[in-house]
């Protein structure tokens, strides 16, 4: 039987599965790995909704599940694979108006958040996805001054490989 | 920090760009469980491949050849084990090919074919395991009662009435092969019934969502 439970996940999944594409496209680097993350993500995500009680919301709830599935599949590959290359045709970076010198910029800057570590990357598409230091320490279960100097060494990281 | 503001824009931008994923898919992800059951029967048949590989090697010992050859079973006996042996690796290799199948499909009708198929292929398995079982206890006991003296003297013991004699041999032959049988097929039941049983859960919920 399709239980009730089941079909509010997968509605609610479909609808909010740019989160889930979003997660993948800062953790892999090809579409092969970006659809075995999501897949993986959807799996997790499903045995956790039990737990999940609508006290928060869907997307918070799956940013927490989402960017902890991606940080430890990250972690087991890290062994083998040290940077993930960068596929730049695969993050197509599109912009309203040609501006070339922000197109570089822009590709300079997914360039080097793909060399980020893996919290380092759940911080930053954190931060990206417009969550405050409150939002990004419950998620990532840090303390917000935690969270704060991460960032703010990220910030310098990525200044540092844009401004050399 | 404008470059990170510049971003965060383009981030924005960029939600609309990715394949969507359908509900029927996400479905079909939810129960690639399947796959994880399917890897287990693969795993647990080769287990128990190396177990009674690892059982005849450390029981095959002098007196056991010795017994065989008194029995008058050795060469048969060597004949059977290499078949066995070829047989359970075409069915190691079934369970392999199921599960590499069951890992490459993303069609829910496909998925649940290969859940038919390896389901099939486990049921095979199990039949063969028993009769293979079955076979060689009565070729093992049929040959102790020809050539075992000591079965002879029992034989003779009763004389005229030797009807009732090999009623009462082949009686408890025929029983013990029954319970032997039942045994291994109890163990079986166990280990791989709850695996079958999973999977057909599995199935039964994916023939709902295949609308």
């Amino acid at each position: 039987m399709k239980s009730e439970s089941e079909e509010s996940f997968v509605k609610q999944l479909k609808a909010n599965q740019n989160i889930v594409h979003k997660i993948c496209r800062l953790y892999t680097s090809d579409q092969d790995s970006h659809n075995d993350l999501f897949q993986e993500i959807t799996i997790q995500l499903w045995k956790a909704y039990p737990q999940f009680r609508g006290d928060s919301k869907f997307t918070t709830w799956a940013y927490r599940v989402g960017l902890n599935t991606a940080i430890t599949l990250y972690r087991k590959k890290k062994r083998s694979i040290e940077t993930t290359p960068f596929d730049t045709e695969f993050h197509r970076i599109k912009t309203d108006e040609y501006n070339y010198e922000e197109e570089e910029q822009l590709k300079l800057m997914y360039k080097a958040i793909s060399e980020l570590n893996d919290i380092d990357k759940a911080l930053i598409f954190l931060y990206l996805e417009d969550n405050d230091y409150t939002e990004i320490s419950e998620t990532l279960g840090i303390s917000e001054v935690n969270a704060r100097v991460k960032m703010n060494r990220i910030k310098g990281k990525l200044k540092k490989i844009l401004n050399p | 920090m404008d470059e990170l503001e510049l971003l965060k824009k383009d981030w924005k931008k960029n939600d609309m760009q990715f394949k969507q994923v359908s509900e029927k898919e996400i479905y079909s992800m939810l129960h690639k469980s399947s796959s994880s059951i399917v890897k287990w029967i693969f795993i647990i048949s080769v287990l128990e491949i190396v177990f009674w590989t690892g059982l005849s090697v450390l029981t095959s010992n002098d007196t056991y050849w010795k017994m065989l050859e008194k029995y008058h079973l050795k060469t048969i006996m060597q004949i059977l084990s290499i078949i066995n042996f070829g047989v359970i690796a075409y069915f190691i290799y079934r369970f392999y090919s199921n599960y590499k199948k069951i890992n490459a499909t993303d069609s829910i009708n496909q998925l649940l074919k290969t859940i038919i198929n390896s389901r099939k292929t486990v049921k095979q398995y199990v039949t063969y395991n028993l009769a293979m079982i079955a076979l060689s206890l009565i070729l093992f006991f049929g040959s102790q009662a020809m050539y075992e003296p000591k079965i002879q003297d029992i034989l003779n013991k009763f004389g005229t009435n030797s009807s009732k004699g090999y009623l009462i041999v082949f009686g408890s032959y025929f029983l013990i092969i029954l319970v032997f049988t039942i045994i291994i097929w109890l163990f079986y039941k166990l280990i791989y019934g709850l695996l079958l049983r999973r999977l057909n859960k599995n199935y039964k919920e994916l023939q709902k969502i295949d609308f």
